[in-house]
């Protein structure tokens, strides 16, 4: 992390500071630095004729926070359910006996200002609160310390900071943000933020991301190194920010903010058309997600289902693994949310040395995998971890009640494994009828094929299960023995290598031979260059970030069949990824000049 | 009325945040007085603060008394609610 001299003001063009993206999208604009001011916890004795006037003040000051709160929540759309939840968290907290009855008898006792007593009654809490083992809940002190801020501001009569009142967009920059002041700059010109303090798992972390606000917490001293009216790009995916960009920088990321504008409205009417080629063919387009928190968005932009719910965010979110229960929630969530659409889970899918190393006190030897990415992970730990994987299933059929439930199996590359999980699942489904739990009757189960091997066995494979899930990231890697994350050998990885096209079309063949649908969920299903020829394949689903699907969309609605069908000849037809490129170069501007005539 | 009953917290996180949240608000509108005692302290659910303070974590007993004219059906509510998981959004009726 860049750290320059506090006084430095001189930050040459194009620096750069690493935080923590914690809300994706790129914004440039001016800064705006709100800094709090720190006097406020001076302290005054009262004359004792003065005391009840200083209890209704801070009772004054307690009430207006509360209506805040109050107004800000009635304006909420129903479908920010975190963003209420958080807010009713912090009205309790503002009525709560600890803070309020507390403050008023400190003030009454030590004939003190009501600031200087709720300085004391915070510094009590923080105290029991740093007590506390647990850091889920102890983190849930700057929850407390956000409301108490507030309250401060409303004994000094300080109203909210620039938060909307600027005509110019904006980067706020602070030390930190409460989730309402985060709420505040919902339809603002405020177009991101970033903070000193503050982590992903925040509460302020949370609202931004469900408001789509572009966010980077964690930059120490940003306070310090930006003066209003510096000129950044903010990236709240990657984390970074930079200084004084170059203009050409700035103009792209402008350009890129235009075009995406331009874009989004026009492609706002697609997103309630059916995607269907203008002869009818039809290919569903879903989308890829880990957390419930991203369905709105699943509704907002149209997608006609989950074709990748990746299952890894309960397990990471805790100190445990989670239970059945806590499963069951979110599975239910998601399937009810979802319904009629179907949702695809894909069970755990981790590396176990990663897992394990999480939750320590047993296993100590896994620590040191040689070759993670060809070692003990999806798949193959469920099967190690039986208990997990059981846990896993019990929920995920318990919630199929709920919707329409297609159960994913990672990293499948020999048929042992499957019949292993099948038993595995028959053992759980009679376990669940002598429970007298009912489960759906069409759930599917399918797999992903993602390994070169289960390329190969597709027609084996496809007898034994109700759907394919080809999952491009994995298959690139592994069959062209490719590390993206290596940089001398990252160029190799090539998505339209005619190797991965063709197992990309057998796979498709060996499933539709035996009548089960192929689905696709890489980077390559929404990408508009790739997405035609595995249109062409004749892929039945494809799956995606939720913010691509009316792009792709409207490609589709564009396309006649016939055409992508040869497109997708030519391209398998190909000796190497350059010449698959120029084909589609040549001929896609060509058939569909709407979305290409930016070349 | 009062009715009282020692459950085992199931939620995986323990009563955190949105648990304590819910708690409050259930016994607000179930017009009781709803308390949590664990070991030697007794704290009244209406303090978020103070059941939050107590960092109840999963698996740990906790005795669960509610007062008032709805006090069986606020406790019956506060099982759910301790039992129910992290993420739902569906508050429990009441």
């Amino acid at each position: 992390m860049t750290h320059p001299d506090k006084e430095d003001n001189q930050i040459p063009s194009g620096r750069s500071l690493q935080g923590i993206g914690v809300s994706p999208g790129i914004v440039a604009a001016t800064v705006v630095v709100l800094k709090r001011q720190t006097l406020r916890t001076g302290w005054y004795h009262l004359p004792a004729d003065h005391i009840e006037k200083e209890v209704d003040r801070f009772a004054g000051a307690i009430k207006a926070a509360g209506d805040e709160l109050l107004h800000l929540r009635e304006k909420l759309a129903d479908d920010l359910a975190d963003a209420l939840s958080i807010i009713d968290s912090h009205l309790l907290m503002l009525k709560d006996r600890m803070m309020v009855e507390r403050t008023m008898a400190l003030i009454r006792h030590n004939n003190v200002n009501a600031e200087w007593a709720l300085t004391q009654a915070l510094s009590e809490i923080k105290e029991r609160f740093d007590r506390i083992d647990d850091p889920y809940i102890r983190e849930r002190f700057a929850d407390i310390k956000h409301v108490a801020d507030r309250v401060f501001d409303l004994l000094s009569g300080r109203e909210h900071g620039p938060l909307s009142g600027e005509d110019q967009p904006v980067i706020l920059v602070a030390n930190d943000f409460s989730p309402e002041d985060t709420l505040r700059m919902q339809a603002s010109s405020v177009h991101g933020f970033l903070t000193e303090k503050g982590g992903i798992t925040s509460h302020t972390a949370i609202v931004a991301r469900s408001l789509g606000l572009p966010a980077v917490v964690g930059i120490e001293h940003a306070t310090s190194l930006l003066t209003t009216g510096d000129l950044i790009i903010l990236d709240g995916g990657s984390g970074r920010i930079t200084l004084h960009p170059e203009p050409e920088e700035l103009q792209r990321v402008q350009e890129g903010n235009r075009q995406d504008r331009l874009l989004a409205e026009e492609l706002e009417q697609y997103i309630h058309l059916v995607s269907e080629t203008v002869d009818g063919f039809t290919v569903r387009l879903s989308a890829n997600i880990e957390t419930l928190g991203e369905l709105p968005a699943v509704l907002r932009f149209g997608s006609e289902g989950i074709g990748l719910f990746r299952s890894e965010f309960d397990y990471f979110n805790g100190r445990r693994p989670p239970s059945e229960e806590q499963l069951l929630s979110t599975y239910q969530q998601l399937l009810a949310t979802m319904a009629p659409y179907p949702v695809t889970v894909r069970t755990l899918d981790v590396g176990g040395d990663k897992f394990l190393n999480r939750f320590p006190g047993n296993k100590a030897w896994l620590d040191r995998e040689r070759n993670p990415a060809l070692g003990l992970r999806s798949i193959r730990f469920s099967l190690y971890e039986r208990d997990l994987f059981r846990s896993q299933l019990r929920a995920l059929l318990r919630a199929s009640v709920h919707g329409r439930l297609r159960i994913l199996l990672p990293l499948i590359s020999a048929p042992v494994e499957l019949r292993q999980v099948k038993a595995i699942v028959a053992e759980v489904l009679a376990e669940l009828a002598g429970e007298g739990l009912p489960v759906a009757e069409d759930v599917e189960i399918g797999m992903m094929v993602e390994v070169p091997s289960a390329v190969v066995m597709a027609d084996v494979f496809a007898a034994e299960v109700d759907f394919f899930a080809i999952g491009t990231n994995d298959l690139i890697q592994y069959s062209l023995a490719i590390d993206r994350g290596n940089q001398y050998v990252a160029h190799l990885y090539e998505p339209f290598h005619p190797a991965v096209l063709r197992m990309i079309q057998q796979t498709v063949e060996a499933g539709h031979a035996r009548n089960i649908p192929v689905s696709l969920c890489g980077e390559m299903a929404g990408d508009p260059l790739c997405a035609p020829v595995l249109m062409g394949m004749g892929l039945d689903e494809l799956s995606m970030r939720p913010a691509v699907v009316p792009r792709i969309k409207r490609l589709l609605r564009h396309c006649r069949s016939e055409e992508l069908r040869r497109i997708a000849q030519q391209a398998l037809q190909c000796g190497d990824s350059d010449q698959v490129r120029d084909l589609l170069a040549r001929q896609l501007p060509h058939l569909y000049p709407r979305e290409f005539y930016q070349g | 009325m009062r009715a009282e009953q020692v459950v085992v917290i199931g939620n995986e996180r323990g009563i955190h945040g949105r648990v304590a949240t819910r708690l409050a608000g259930m016994a607000a509108s179930h017009g009781v007085h709803l308390f949590l005692r664990h070991g030697e302290e007794t704290v009244e659910c209406s303090s978020i603060l103070d059941v939050l303070a107590l960092a109840l974590a999963r698996g740990t007993a906790v005795g669960l008394v509610a007062e008032g004219a709805q006090a069986e059906s606020a406790l019956a509510a506060a099982i759910e609610i301790i039992n129910a998981q992290d993420d739902s959004d569906h508050d429990p009726p009441g």
